[in-house]
């Protein structure tokens, strides 16, 4: 690997003298990088803007709300069924949070809204002491704590309980102080990703929408395209990252002896598999440039087999393969990640998921960034 | 002074943008180009290129590290984004002993993906917004009782480190746990105080009638746990922070890469650029600043003071130093090298134990700091070995004219362009690895104080710098600020939102510069700011 960047780096050192030029034709043949491609990006970034980015917050917003709805229904008819309707909900939110962690720059970052909904870990003992103090269970006074009892896995823990033996909760055990709570955080919550969305289309307190900068590089956000494109591939590269290395590799521990349940990301709901899977479900929404299902739009795919076709198929058939590994990791025996973590043979389908999972952040680390250097655009 | 270039890779760079620029259908510049005008590498062999456009410009580990270096470098940048919560977290000890008070919950949120942070939005006209966990700046506070100068450091003024304010500490905890507060039922989560931020505009023109509208923050204090609800100024003034021998300072996060460089210049080399009577007459003084050291303490050094690198005052001399103070201090997580609480023995502390039964603050359930000797060692190192990035559009010619006009305006007075850092070198108290050394490093600046005007000034003493006096910041990576972080802004307290702003707010030593750039015609204005984008 560390060759592999010196290569690079020469080689991009090489063309940087040539890009020195300008327009000029009087290039010294000889030093020239002979396997340059071109490719026009701006479709593929204004369709990645708006029909992945911008589409997925709108749809997080949607989801959002209709958790929010969901547990003013609770609130007001505490049935088992309408339990049962907001955790379904919770888990419908989780979608489009879990696929936009593929893209994780610009507002989501800059204006504090991934530790509001999505800090981890709770402070479960003070959350309790909140429960117990009426005064303050109300949005106004939960949105000025600590993100830490604030977002997704606090109403994941009020929705599912502390997750350790199952992820059912009987309606019998969700107090009126916690379905109170769970709606102000649901509401605090549903704020948040409209300022997601808002921030991107539409720009708060004056500040530029974000499309914008990100659609017309050559600002003093995105110096050029080929800032933006590096931008994408290294969010990509990112959550892969984090599945593997993090996500997964935590709890998994280096063997059976040493595995730690504490740090199962979604634990109290059972959904951590389907959280890793929309992970990488969003690089593959990236790359592809449309949302599974929908008409082929320019994506990361289409930039890479401008360079290398080959290349191109084989990353995408590294992104379903890797989907396809965390996807079977329950096996016949249907086991939560929590559980598969301390089975042997789950173990091994662990370990399957984890080796895709490096060989695609190699491919899109090393060879999609490589490319980078190579195009005519840069 | 400047030593040659560095690799193999970049003179080749050179030469091929020299010789295919030579058109013959063009005269040859007659200007002199500064040595670092097309300079790519600004970190030596550490600098990265492969994210060096976009997001993940400061976040990229040093490209010369050994495996295992890399190694400790990647749990370091794990443990730079572990989120720290109150203690006793049963299920996840390891992660506990924020606080009681602080101003963030971990290095990240203050220093966004290895850069500054957001600069707090207040629309125009709205009213004052509260700092929350959104908010990477924090107030520095101190007394200084006015019979007392500090100019000659021993250990009975405590080398003239600021004087921390009875009840508080030296820096203002605007967070707190859920139950820091005694009435924590009525202010929840919330530190030693609120802080309240507001901005007041004023016009600045430049040749040919260009205005540019510069805004300066306005920190307000309200709600002190020793005054509840009072507010500074409105009624009574009975808090401690409202006496009039409280100084407050503004400290923004800063970027965090390339610092074990910055550590491994010499010494000598920082002191041969001072001038502290300004005996060449250029208007510009420059000198370092000496601060307890407390790696020298640790080891019972009689005389604990070294020269000071970091911090917007340099009033820390390492990574080492710094990186452990503002987890004891920024998040309150106790460790090795501070063992207790910034607020420990103030009555906000005793209360909070006496009233939790939490009798353990300031250490784990095993007695020993919060954050153990592991982690502080790997975040240490993290931030002691992030990749410098590489710069971008070399060879661009507005790009060469700003290089030029950098150094026409003299603005390499106080940024210095280069050094080259030497071998057998200790960082924060160890040896230096190889990475590090032999290196010639472009960081643009002197590494020393000077005074910067009224303009920017905290007028809050800090070891001894006066409270006019900053660090000249770097300025390598400086063009990448909003691309790694859209929201940050520049200088101590985030007031800059371009790099034309912070260049305007430039005064006292640097007020000379300041005319000359504000006198340049709108096309050469833009070059000097394209060179600093391309750093």
């Amino acid at each position: 690997m560390k060759q592999q960047i010196k290569i690079s780096l020469l080689s991009v050192a090489v063309a940087l003298g040539l890009a020195a030029c300008g327009g000029s034709s009087n290039k010294t043949p000889e030093k020239v990088e002979p396997t340059t491609f071109d490719f026009a990006p701006s479709a593929m970034i204004t369709n990645l803007s708006n029909d992945v980015i911008v589409a997925g917050y709108t749809i997080l917003n949607d989801k959002a709300e209709a958790l929010h709805q969901a547990a003013q229904t609770l609130v007001n008819t505490p049935t088992q069924a309408n339990l049962v309707a907001a955790q379904e909900a919770w888990i419908a939110a989780r979608a489009p949070w879990e696929q936009g962690e593929s893209h994780i720059f610009g507002p989501i970052d800059a204006m504090g809204i991934d530790p509001a909904l999505d800090s981890w870990p709770l402070a479960t003992a003070d959350l309790n002491v909140v429960l117990a103090t009426p005064g303050l269970i109300n949005a106004t006074a939960v949105k000025a704590m600590n993100t830490d009892v604030q977002g997704y896995h606090t109403m994941e823990y009020l929705l599912f309980g502390d997750g350790l033996t199952d992820n059912e909760k009987d309606i019998a055990e969700l107090t009126d102080a916690q379905s109170t709570y769970l709606l102000a955080t649901a509401e605090i919550f549903k704020g948040y990703t409209q300022q997601l969305e808002d921030a991107w289309l539409v720009g708060i307190d004056g500040v530029t929408p974000y499309q914008e900068s990100f659609k017309t590089a050559n600002n003093a956000i995105y110096g050029s395209n080929l800032a933006v494109i590096e931008e994408l591939i290294t969010g990509m590269v990112g959550i892969i990252n984090e599945v593997g290395t993090g996500k997964i590799a935590d709890p998994f521990g280096a063997d059976i002896g040493s595995i730690d349940t504490s740090k199962v990301e979604s634990q109290y709901s059972w959904n951590s598999l389907e959280d890793f899977a929309n992970n990488i479900t969003g690089v593959l929404n990236v790359y592809n440039g449309e949302f599974t299902g929908e008409a082929d739009q320019p994506g990361i795919y289409d930039f890479v087999a401008a360079g290398d076709k080959v290349l191109a198929d084989r990353i995408k058939a590294e992104i379903v393969q890797s989907i396809a590994d965390i996807k079977a990791i329950p096996g016949t025996t249907n086991l939560p990640f929590r559980q598969a973590i301390a089975d042997a043979d789950g173990r091994v389908r662990i370990q399957t998921a984890i080796d895709s999972l490096a060989k695609l952040e190699k491919s899109l680390e090393i060879d999609a960034v490589a490319l980078l250097k190579k195009w005519s655009g840069k | 002074m400047i030593k040659k270039i560095i690799s193999y890779a970049l003179c080749a760079t050179t030469v091929l943008a020299l010789v295919g620029c030579n058109d013959a259908t063009k005269p040859l510049q007659q200007k002199t180009y500064p040595q670092y005008t097309d300079v790519i590498e600004l970190g030596g062999a550490t600098t990265t290129h492969e994210t060096s456009n976009s997001g993940h410009g400061f976040s990229t580990p040093a490209l010369n590290l050994t495996s295992s270096q890399l190694e400790q470098h990647l749990a370091g940048d794990a443990d730079f984004e572990l989120s720290f919560t109150s203690a006793p977290n049963v299920q996840h000890p390891d992660m506990d002993g924020l606080g009681p008070v602080f101003n963030n919950v971990n290095c990240n949120a203050c220093h966004q993906r290895d850069g500054r942070p957001s600069t707090v939005v207040v629309a125009k006209g709205a009213a004052p917004v509260l700092l929350t966990h959104a908010a990477g700046i924090f107030l520095r506070i101190s007394i200084e009782p006015s019979s007392q100068q500090c100019d000659k450091q021993t250990a009975e003024n405590n080398y003239c480190a600021p004087i921390a304010v009875p009840g508080f500490s030296d820096q203002l905890f605007h967070r707190g746990v859920l139950q820091a507060r005694h009435d924590w039922t009525s202010n929840p989560s919330i530190g030693q105080a609120d802080v309240y931020l507001s901005y007041q505009y004023s016009d600045f023109t430049l040749e040919g009638g260009e205005i540019v509208t510069l805004k300066k923050p306005i920190f307000e204090v309200r709600n002190p746990y020793d005054a509840p609800n009072e507010v500074f100024n409105q009624g009574n003034n009975n808090s401690r922070l409202f006496q009039d021998d409280v100084k407050f300072g503004a400290r923004n996060g800063m970027p965090v890469f390339g610092l074990g460089l910055l550590e491994a210049i010499a010494e000598q080399d920082i002191l041969a650029l001072a001038d502290p009577d300004d005996s060449n007459k250029d208007g510009i003084s420059g000198r370092a600043n000496y601060v307890f050291d407390k790696i020298k303490a640790m080891a019972n050094d009689p005389n604990p003071v070294s020269i000071g690198r970091f911090g917007w005052k340099a009033n820390t001399p390492t990574v080492r130093q710094q990186s452990l103070g503002a987890l004891r201090g920024d998040m309150g997580v106790t460790n090795p090298m501070f063992t207790q609480e910034s607020v420990a023995r103030t009555p906000l502390h005793d209360d909070y134990l006496a009233r939790t039964n939490w009798q353990d603050t300031g250490s784990g359930s095993d007695g020993a700091p919060e954050a153990s000797a592991q982690f502080s060692d790997d975040v240490t190192f993290y931030v002691e070995t992030l990749a410098v990035p590489a710069r971008r559009k070399i060879g661009d010619s507005e790009v060469r004219q700003g290089a030029w006009l950098f150094e026409q305006l003299n603005c390499t007075g106080c940024h210095t362009p280069s050094f080259t850092t030497p071998t057998n070198i200790k960082i924060g108290g160890l040896d230096a690895i190889a990475a590090l050394e032999q290196q010639t490093i472009y960081p643009f600046t002197d590494m020393l104080l000077h005074d910067m005007g009224e303009g920017l000034a905290d007028g809050r003493r800090d070891f001894l710098a006066s409270g006019n006096e900053w660090k000249t910041r770097p300025l390598w990576g400086i063009g990448l600020t909003r691309t790694v972080n859209p929201g940050a802004g520049w200088l101590h307290d985030g007031r800059a939102a371009t790099l034309e702003e912070a260049i305007l707010w430039h005064g006292g030593e640097a007020l000379a510069s300041q005319q000359q750039y504000k006198e340049l015609s709108k096309e050469d204005r833009a070059a000097v700011v394209s060179f600093l984008m391309s750093l």
